[in-house]
């Protein structure tokens, strides 16, 4: 079972592969050919220059050879042959000559004392003929020439290479000076033509080979510079995916390498700025938190005075006098909010550094919502539609928190009677808060979970502290609930709020990301005392 | 216990001091103050007073190694004053032996209904006492015993203890121990009671990290078995 899924897997990457190296094809597959171009012509000239001269200087030199042998013969044999020789002499001197180191055949053509036209052929009757000497030489060589200044002689060696059945001959014709038989030779140059065929095929492989090694040469050529293409290729990918401690090893001076450095510097470049960008972001939250712990002091001290004065407004003796009155209401009513907007504003930072944790515990739904009511004295505008027994693992202040800012949101907006009802679904529990107001204009639903939103500029700015549906909306999500808000077709908002039964799983997931609560604790308490 | 209770707040802030002192002499307390940890640990020796409201920021020594100390040889109430509700001051707090915490900015009549609530713990009652395994609960004299041995409970141990063996073998939820025991409105840190119940745990089981007389029920609370 395993080895065929490693089997299949095996296939899977391998054919991963071959899609990859696809990717590189046209690039890959240029380089080969021009590569291969580039060799084919090197080679083909290189190798056709070679065969020309080499076929040039060898059949030159045989010829030369063959032809010197021919003059010094005729000069030797038919010189000293009569002016008219008989048929026999011919024969008989003709055979000499072509016994003669070079193996050519040998006709020589004269006329005997009758006038009559005898041959003489080295091969006998079915050798060397007439005919078989092209038409052409026959006329130069019996073409009697000017005798100038340049030109000393009446007749010239004549010679001419033709084909016959394939095989390569060098025909030569000359008279002799002076009267006498014409002479003419044929050597066949088939030894010389397959030195050259042979020759050629070497250059033919030669030239094959060659392409081959080219073509090697370029995939080699093709991998040094796609590898590197292909790692930063990856690299850049990663970059993209976020991962901005990436980097390339860079190795060699090369363009490539110049490139690898770019792609450093840019990436280092990258995950400064982003470094910043977050330090700074850090900064401003952490000032928040700073500026609204920093509240607290002076706030406590205040707080705890303005209950005096509350005090002393509410005693029957009337201690203040009533001139003072109204300003002591406000400074008591005032430090409230304030008191609100503070523990707000430490609630979203708390949030936005990731410090806020769960402290679940077993709860009945409609014991809290009611407690929940009852302890802001809300029980006269809120009906509360619910089964008892609805529990649920959650963290109670937490709940009471969201159920708090939804169900104050839906009086101060909607007005009552608010309906609250609680419902159970598969693994989550259903609440929502229905008022009975004009409902949330449409371009503001979008934004009524932002922070500080208002809706309107002409809105008192009295009315809570900006943040109350934010905070539930993060309460919600800690929880790995959530919250929406829409607006009722019969009139009126209805926020719904839903948390899973049992959240004890996001917290020993985050439980498991920190590690041990208690040496957190243990550890935390030495660092808070100084 | 002095019908008049007597409270040392220690708290270096001195606005927060002479508010919290005018607040909570208002409300019928006598506060001696301290501003820093070593003044406090020195006036709590000189004064024996009934309840300390102790600040967790303090210069020197802080708060938490302040409860640690006095717990070392005092089990008098202790009511933290921290200034963030951040999870790990709460529980430091708790686990170095404080009873309750309030969070700044407290308001004068929170602190003194905790106070009152605290202070309560320690009152008589009138009844009998009873037995689990080798620990005897002497309900009229307010002591507990373990094989024989006198056991140094904080009132608010020994109000955890004694709600729990008034109902032996029955599960009380943290929310129904958070009234009975800290008497904290409907919405209670339920973190107090698991706090409590590990310091009761080290001194009444035989090996607390394997309790058999505070039994844990999952989802639920806690529940005082008498062992087998």
């Amino acid at each position: 079972m395993t080895d065929t899924r490693g089997g299949l897997r095996g296939w899977a990457v391998g054919r991963r592969g071959s899609l990859s190296r696809l990717r590189f094809t046209s690039l890959r597959l240029r380089l080969v050919l021009v590569f291969a171009l580039v060799a084919l012509t090197a080679a083909v000239s290189a190798s056709g220059i070679a065969y020309w001269l080499n076929r040039e200087a060898v059949l030159t030199r045989a010829q030369d050879a063959v032809l010197r042998d021919f003059r010094q013969e005729m000069q030797n044999r038919v010189g000293a042959l009569p002016e008219h020789p008989t048929q026999d002499a011919l024969q008989r001197a003709a055979g000499q000559m072509a016994a003669g180191g070079q193996h050519f055949s040998v006709l020589l053509v004269g006329q005997d004392a009758d006038g009559k036209t005898v041959y003489g052929s080295s091969g006998g009757i079915n050798g060397f003929q007439l005919e078989d000497v092209p038409k052409s030489l026959r006329a130069a060589v019996n073409k009697r020439q000017k005798v100038t200044d340049s030109n000393e002689d009446p007749y010239h060696l004549y010679w001419q290479r033709v084909t016959d059945h394939d095989t390569p001959y060098l025909v030569a014709g000359t008279r002799v000076i002076g009267g006498g038989p014409t002479g003419y030779m044929a050597k066949s140059l088939e030894p010389e033509a397959k030195d050259l065929n042979s020759l050629a095929w070497s250059l033919g492989i030669a030239t094959g080979l060659a392409l081959i090694g080219a073509a090697l040469l370029a995939q080699a050529a093709a991998t040094t510079v796609l590898k590197p293409v292909h790692r930063l290729g990856v690299a850049a990918r990663r970059l993209g995916e976020g991962r901005l401690d990436t980097r390339l090893r860079v190795s060699g001076t090369d363009e490539l390498a110049d490139l690898s450095r770019t792609f450093n510097n840019a990436a280092e470049a990258l995950e400064q700025r982003v470094a910043e960008m977050a330090a700074r972001d850090e900064a401003s939250r952490r000032f928040v938190a700073d500026m609204s712990h920093e509240l607290r002091t002076p706030l406590t001290a205040i707080t705890a005075v303005t209950e005096v004065l509350e005090e002393e407004l509410e005693s029957e003796a009337g201690g203040i006098d009533p001139m003072v009155e109204p300003a002591v209401r406000l400074v008591v009513s005032e430090t409230r909010r304030l008191n609100d907007l503070v523990e707000n504003l430490m609630e979203v930072t708390r949030f936005d550094a990731g410090t806020a944790r769960l402290v679940l515990d077993d709860v009945d739904l409609a014991d809290q919502i009611t407690a929940c009511i009852d302890a802001r004295a809300w029980l006269d505008a809120v009906e509360l539609d619910t089964e008892r027994g609805v529990h649920a693992l959650l963290d109670p202040r937490r709940l009471d928190v969201i159920l708090a800012n939804l169900i104050g949101n839906a009086l101060k907006h909607g007005g009552s009677p608010v309906r609250v009802s609680v419902r159970e679904a598969e693994d989550e529990v259903v609440i929502r808060v229905r008022d009975h107001g004009p409902g949330i204009p449409e371009d503001v639903l979008p934004h009524v979970f932002d922070r500080f939103y208002k809706a309107s500029a002409s809105r008192p700015r009295s009315e809570g502290s900006g943040l109350g549906l934010s905070i539930a909306l993060e309460n919600a999500h800690i929880h790995g609930g959530e919250i929406t808000a829409e607006n009722s077709p019969d009139g009126g908002a209805v926020f719904t709020l839903r948390l899973p039964r049992d959240a004890s799983r996001l917290t020993e997931e985050a439980a498991q990301g920190e590690g041990g609560r208690s040496g957190d604790g243990d550890g935390g308490s030495g660092k808070e005392g100084s | 216990m002095s019908p008049v209770p007597s409270l040392l707040l220690i708290e270096d802030d001195d606005a927060i001091r002479t508010a919290l002192e005018l607040s909570l002499t208002r409300q019928g307390h006598r506060v001696a103050t301290a501003a820093s940890g070593e003044d406090g640990l020195k006036l709590l020796r000189e004064q024996r007073p009934d309840l300390i409201v102790l600040d967790v920021m303090l210069p020197g020594i802080d708060g938490f190694e302040v409860c640690r100390r006095i717990r070392r040889t005092d089990q008098l109430p202790i009511i933290l004053l921290t200034a963030r509700s951040d999870d790990i001051d709460v529980v430091v707090g708790l686990e170095s032996g404080a009873d309750d915490y309030v969070v700044k900015p407290v308001q004068g009549r929170v602190l003194d209904a905790r106070i009152r609530a605290v202070l309560r713990r320690g009152e008589r009652e009138s009844s009998d006492s009873a037995t689990f395994g080798s620990l005897v609960i002497d309900r009229s004299a307010m002591t507990v015993t373990k094989n024989g041995e006198d056991l140094q409970l904080t009132p608010t141990e020994l109000r955890l203890l004694l709600e729990l063996s008034r109902r032996p073998g029955q599960a009380l939820s943290r929310q129904q121990l958070l009234r009975l025991v800290w008497e904290h409105d409907y919405l209670g840190d339920s973190r107090l009671v698991d706090a409590c119940v590990q310091r009761l745990r080290a001194k009444v089981e035989d090996v607390p990290s394997s309790p058999t007389l505070i039994r844990t029920v999952r989802g639920v609370g806690y529940r005082l078995d008498t062992p087998q």
